[in-house]
């Protein structure tokens, strides 16, 4: 083994590591993504402990609470008041954190799975393998978001698992195209061609030389991608395309109905509207946080 | 420059091929194949047999593919399963109205965006540039259609100011050469069926324009802070230039490159986002069309008004490339 080997492999580990202790030490100084963080942990407990804090079941019906015109505000047993038909408004919206998080998390893996496993054959392939995919790519860019997912929702019928597929397709192109750049710009690194004339395997090269290093705007971006997630797959349950059983928790859903009630019960639209704000909001500010933190060309701007 | 738009228009060939197939290959998935789509759900076998056979469903797939190609070529999409018009037709009617309301949103987040970018760059680190930082993030969180049904609350329901529902007044009557109703009003000469298209167009072009509008000042606030420090506009200065002109010649021209890309960018997305607004605010556009279509399984429709927008997406892309080329020389001659 050649000294030169052995150094670079050193270098290899400390290079990362040490843009990763800067980017936590910058991202500690930034209060917005501290606030960020505040929001997702508070999303993310309530989501996993809205069975207990809950006060009530988010599908159990009280007809008796309507009165004409619909919908008590918010009282001391019902502290957000009840939704048309007398359900708790406070303990679905706890719910329906649950599906949020759930719907956004697993859309954002199937888009970045598929988009890193695409960009990364085609940033590392190139030739015609690279054409094919980019060009694929491209087309799928040329259909705006929101209306691929609606294609794709007609296609398989309305529903939470077919808006969580529809909502990472549209998100493929996405991270294909952003690794396959990353990968181009690694490829002709130093570091790269010294590991290929000691023979690595393509493979391995790309495995442990170039991912890691094409890591950080993948993290920006699946970041800023949860937070689209959110607002799409809410978008889609206002549409009336997400859970078709209308008792479900889901705070797109949660809002379609409102409209009727405007005038008379605002709460109804407001409470969910909250929460989709203050959820999109936090993962906006990690997302931008980290990407002023990892890049360090925007250092010391705010 | 003509190369250049040659060459981006020969780029353009094999996405609209690739497009077509896409949505091809999409009818064919749709539950009960393209027969039952066009017929709906209560279809018997025989009519479905006899339509395959009429359409050239029974034929192989390439042959099918260049029949469809044929069909689209001719801009045919078929009829509406719902109202048996042409789905062209309706096409025709309704993409008006989606327009009139992206361009409205367009022209709200422009000329708002680009001054509040501006002067938040201007007074940097100041009070002014910290609101708009939070605005501009508030504005990128809020979904359009919560934000439309805020407006609706209060603009609407608590003052009772706007309208909230369609393009104009259902007792105003004017004609509509054009389909655009402002433009309508304003041939007409009708004044005050032009006041009230402006109301009704108002509250959903400001949903509709949120994001954008925080996106664009954005981009103008970080365009205009990279190109202050540059040296062309040290030496400006300390020539003794006015800092009008300054501004206005050396900071704003070159910081253009950027918001001209990011408004194109967004063109996609008021066509896309046009669906929930128009839902929001029953605005007979595309949008709201669609979203029908998908609830009355009116694949025809889909599969036209989805080709359509993706077309007009794809061409409105090119225009903002060859602008791009056109405002920065170093692509142009590249």
């Amino acid at each position: 083994m050649s000294l030169a080997e052995i150094e670079s492999r050193e270098v290899q580990l400390e290079a990362p590591q040490g843009l990763w202790r800067d980017a936590w030490q910058r991202l500690r100084r930034n209060k917005a993504a501290l606030l960020g963080f505040g929001l997702v942990i508070t999303f993310v407990l309530v989501a996993l402990l809205a069975p207990w804090i809950a006060p009530h079941s988010p599908r159990a019906q009280n007809l008796s609470l309507i009165r004409e015109g619909c919908c008590p505000g918010p009282s001391g047993h019902y502290p957000f008041g009840v939704d048309a038909l007398g359900r708790d408004e406070l303990s679905r919206v706890l719910y329906g954190a649950r599906y949020s998080l759930l719907i956004g998390v697993v859309s954002v893996a199937v888009g970045l799975s598929a988009g890193l496993f695409f960009g990364a054959i085609a940033g590392f392939l190139g030739g015609i393998v690279d054409s094919v995919i980019m060009r694929l790519m491209d087309i799928m860019l040329a259909i705006p978001g929101l209306l691929l997912a609606i294609g794709i929702v007609a296609m398989l019928g309305a529903g939470i698992w077919q808006i969580m597929i529809a909502v990472g397709v549209v998100n493929i192109p996405v991270f294909a195209r952003l690794l396959r750049g990353a990968v181009l710009a690694q490829r002709e690194n130093d570091f790269v061609l010294a590991a290929r004339s000691v023979g690595v395997p393509r493979r391995s090269i790309l495995m442990s030389h170039i991912l890691p290093n094409a890591l950080s705007p993948v993290i920006v971006q699946g970041t800023l991608a949860l937070a689209t997630a959110i607002i799409d797959v809410a978008g889609l349950g206002f549409l009336g395309l997400g859970p078709q059983d209308p008792a479900t928790p889901e705070w797109g859903t949660m809002l379609t109905g409102t409209v009727r009630y405007l005038q008379t019960a605002p709460h109804l639209a407001i409470i969910p509207g909250v929460a989709i704000v203050i959820s999109v909001l936090g993962f906006n500010l990690i997302g931008d946080g980290l990407r002023e933190a990892l890049d360090p060309k925007l250092r010391g701007r705010a | 420059m003509l190369r250049f738009v040659v060459r981006r228009l020969l780029l353009l060939v094999p996405i609209l091929l690739g497009l077509s197939i896409l949505v091809f290959l999409w009818i064919r998935a749709l539950p009960g194949g393209p027969a039952q789509a066009l017929l709906g759900e209560r279809a018997t076998p025989q009519a479905i047999q006899q339509i395959e056979h009429e359409y050239g469903l029974d034929k192989p797939i390439p042959v099918q593919y260049w029949r469809y190609l044929q069909t689209v070529g001719r801009f045919d999409f078929g009829q509406s399963v719902t109202t048996r018009r042409a789905v062209t037709e309706e096409l025709r009617q309704k993409f008006p109205a989606t327009v009139e309301l992206a361009l409205a949103a367009m022209f709200f987040s422009i000329i708002f965006g680009i001054p509040l970018g501006f002067f938040a760059a201007k007074r940097y680190g100041g009070l002014f540039d910290n609101l708009s930082l939070v605005g501009s993030l508030l504005g990128v969180s809020i979904p359009i259609f919560l934000l439309g049904i805020i407006l609706k609350y209060i603009f609407a329901i608590q003052l009772g100011l706007l309208p909230t529902v369609g393009r104009i007044d259902v007792l105003i009557e004017i004609k509509h050469p054009t389909g655009f109703y402002v433009l309508d009003a304003l041939i007409a000469g009708d004044l005050h069926a032009f006041l009230d298209t402006l109301k009704h167009l108002i509250l959903p072009a400001i949903a509709l324009g949120s994001i954008p509008l925080s996106i664009i000042a954005r981009i103008t606030r970080a365009a205009v802070l990279d190109v202050q420090n540059e040296d062309y506009v040290r030496t400006a200065r300390a020539k003794g230039m006015s800092p009008g002109i300054v501004d206005r010649r050396h900071v704003l021209r070159n910081a253009l490159l950027p918001i001209v890309t990011v408004i194109g960018l967004q063109v996609g997305f008021l066509l896309a986002g046009a669906v929930l607004t128009e839902t929001v605010f029953a605005w007979p556009g595309i949008g709201a069309w669609l979203v029908d279509a998908i609830e009355s399984r009116n694949y025809p429709v889909l599969q036209g008004g989805i080709l359509f927008v993706a077309l007009v997406f794809v061409l409105v892309n090119l225009v903002v490339d060859v602008s791009y080329a056109f405002l920065n020389p170093r692509i142009r001659l590249s």
